[in-house]
């Protein structure tokens, strides 16, 4: 491999990395497309994920979803929390029974079908990947 | 009380140490008061900021409790506030003024401050979410005071008790013991020998070593004007003895008369003097000096101490008619105090009478015992004097002459010439009154005053009288007898003449205007048989 090939090499490579930051700088928050709810504001969110509401704004049951793979990044952006605190506070909770942590889903896949199979579903996905059958209600800068 | 009030009274370190305490409690009255009070705050506020700590521990638990609207979260919260015991109620109130959840410790413990915090969302910093309500324990609060007071107050207490016990002690052995020791030794103290008191060990230097220097110098003092006391008490003595041996062995009586004539003193020369009994006590029963004297009407005056003019010396005699004999005294008068005469008195009776007998003598014709020339010039000077001061009284002076004296003398001699002298001398001296005078000029010269005769007829009476008796025969010796015959002339004083000396040479005149007449009869003085 002469000298040539490995400089466009490296180029092409860093070029690639400059593009994909961009894209994961927000995070979007995203329902079921016909949830009927436009949009939510960062209080509501905080209110449905943290357990406080358990009713969407149109009066159906709320359901949160936890992307696993996303999850450190959304409430740092949420509620400017590390995991640990997260899970602390829901410790807490265990016992009381009042409110629950919202369900865990380890794959974006799995996430994608829960949200666009419940109407009452609400996650949240990577602000430059929202796929078109997903309604985005809040966008969460980072 | 009256018991403790004595003690106090009579007790310095009692005393002292009453008044410093007093002053200690006092002040730690106040001193409590400020601290009770002082402590009260800073228990209220320290109650407070553990509250606050409270408050913080359990204060996300409260948001998320509240965040969530969890009543039993909330109730667990105010469960574990109420196990505090210094919290008495606690209340928590959502935003939407709905109380989650409360509960009181002590139902009847009094509301006091709350403190209120509020609880914001564990999300979202600026949402309040609820608020707590705390109120502290006021009972409990309390108690931490009155805990907190009553240590004061013990300590106070205790430190009373150690001031009061310390300056007890030390005023006991600093103060009242030297005190005490000090009295005690100069009780004991015999000054007069000219002992010395002695300082306390360890007090020489300060005030009480300064009380007994001073105490020594004025017991150096006292024996110093004792030692002089005595002395001068002494040379007194002395003096006052040898001033009673002469007071009471000396020939001159000595007395002392007092401002209104009356003897206060007097030693026994002068009892003697003016026998007066030896036992009388003059200064209980004074007598007055003029009535010792005689003549006692108003003569009081004459010894009294006479202020106005000042004392002064004065010298006189008196006579003093003691049973048979006449006394003179002698008597000299000296000031000795205001109000107060010293006289002496001398008994110059012997020196009268050797003076009155001198004088006789000297004016006695020793042959006859009648007056001779010298007595008689001497009481024609005093009937001269009289005769000037009463003009109107005469007085007759008659000379005799006897008649052939001579031949007598020659016949017989001369032993029956005085004989016959005496004779005729006799006759005279017979005739005449007390008043009257008989002298021998010289030889054979006789003269006779009369005092106080006014009349010639009164001369009369008397001559004829006396030539009466001459008429007698005088015996010579064995049966030889001779009648005498003798020449009288008279003057009148007072009727002649005015002078005496003159009517001496008008009666010498008379009487030879009698001898011419025939011898033994009397001529009056006429002067113009004179002419």
């Amino acid at each position: 491999m002469n000298r040539v090939q490995r400089l466009l090499i490296a180029s092409t490579f860093s070029a690639t990395l400059v593009v994909a930051v961009p894209v994961s700088a927000d995070i979007a928050v995203v329902g079921n497309a016909g949830s009927g709810i436009d949009r939510l504001t960062q209080s509501d969110v905080v209110n449905i994920f943290m357990g406080r509401y358990r009713k969407l704004p149109t009066g159906n049951v709320a359901l949160p979803v936890d992307s696993t793979t996303l999850k450190a990044r959304f409430y740092r952006a949420l509620v400017n929390k590390d995991l640990a605190e997260i899970n602390s506070y829901w410790a807490r909770l265990v016992f009381s029974g009042e409110a629950s942590p919202p369900q865990q889903i380890a794959t974006i896949d799995d996430v994608h079908q829960l949200v666009t199979q419940n109407m009452n579903a609400l996650s949240y996905v990577d602000g430059g990947q929202v796929p078109d059958d997903m309604h985005v209600v809040l966008m969460l800068s980072e | 009380m009256s018991r403790l009030l004595l003690l106090l009274h009579t007790r310095l370190a009692l005393r002292t140490t009453a008044i410093i305490l007093m002053i200690v409690t006092l002040l730690g009255v106040v001193f409590l008061a400020l601290a009770v009070y002082l402590r009260a705050e800073s228990v209220q506020r320290e109650q407070q900021s553990r509250i606050q700590e409270l408050l913080t521990t359990v204060e996300r638990t409260a948001q998320i409790g509240c965040f969530l609207g969890d009543r039993h979260l909330a109730q667990e919260v105010t469960d574990g506030l109420l196990s505090n015991n210094i919290v008495s109620a606690v209340s928590i109130d959502a935003s939407d003024g709905t109380t989650l959840a409360s509960g009181r410790a002590d139902p009847e413990g009094e509301p006091a401050d709350s403190v209120v915090r509020e609880i914001f969302s564990p999300f979202e910093p600026e949402t309040s979410v609820c608020r707590i309500t705390v109120a502290p324990d006021q009972d409990f609060i309390d108690k931490l005071v009155s805990q907190a007071s009553t240590f004061i107050g013990g300590a106070l207490l205790l430190q009373l008790v150690g001031i009061g016990l310390c300056v007890v002690l030390v005023v006991v052995r600093f103060v009242t013991r030297p005190i005490t020791g000090l009295s005690h030794r100069l009780s004991e103290l015999e000054a007069e020998t000219g002992q010395q008191l002695q300082a306390p060990r360890g007090n020489r230097d300060d005030e009480i070593g300064q009380l007994v220097i001073s105490v020594n110098a004025m017991i150096d003092n006292l024996v110093q004007s004792l030692g002089e006391e005595r002395r001068l008490r002494l040379e007194r003595e002395v003096e006052e003895r040898r001033y009673r041996a002469i007071f009471d062995n000396v020939e001159a009586g000595i007395f002392e008369l007092d401002s209104a004539g009356f003897v206060r003193s007097a030693n026994p020369a002068f009892r003697r003097l003016f026998d007066m009994a030896t036992g009388t006590d003059l200064e209980r029963h004074p007598v007055a000096f003029a009535a010792l004297v005689g003549d006692g009407d108003g003569a009081t005056h004459a010894f009294a101490v006479d202020d106005e003019a000042g004392g002064y010396e004065r010298q006189w005699e008196v006579a003093l008619d003691s049973g048979e004999r006449q006394r003179w005294i002698s008597l000299i008068l000296s000031p000795l105090e205001t109000g107060r005469l010293q006289g002496v008195a001398h008994d110059v009776t012997e020196r009268k009478k050797a003076a009155d007998a001198a004088e006789k003598m000297a004016m006695t014709d020793p042959l006859t015992g009648l007056g001779n020339r010298r007595g008689f010039d001497h009481r024609l000077a005093v009937m001269a004097r009289h005769h000037r001061l009463y003009p109107e009284r005469c007085h007759a002076l008659i000379t005799l002459d006897f008649d052939h004296f001579k031949q007598i003398n020659d016949t017989y001699g001369h032993q029956v010439g005085d004989r016959a002298l005496c004779h005729v001398g006799g006759i005279l001296a017979g005739l005449m009154r007390q008043r009257d005078y008989v002298a021998r000029l010289g030889g054979d010269e006789f003269v006779v005053l009369l005092e106080g005769c006014d009349q010639r007829s009164d001369v009369e009476v008397v001559l004829e009288r006396f030539l009466d008796r001459l008429r007698k025969p005088f015996e010579v010796e064995g049966d030889i007898e001779i009648v005498i015959g003798v020449s009288i002339g008279i003057a009148m004083v007072g009727l002649d003449t005015e002078d005496a000396e003159q009517a001496v040479r008008f009666s010498d005149i008379a009487m030879y205007a009698a001898k011419r007449a025939g011898r033994n009869t009397w001529r009056f003085y006429e002067p113009v048989t004179q002419s």
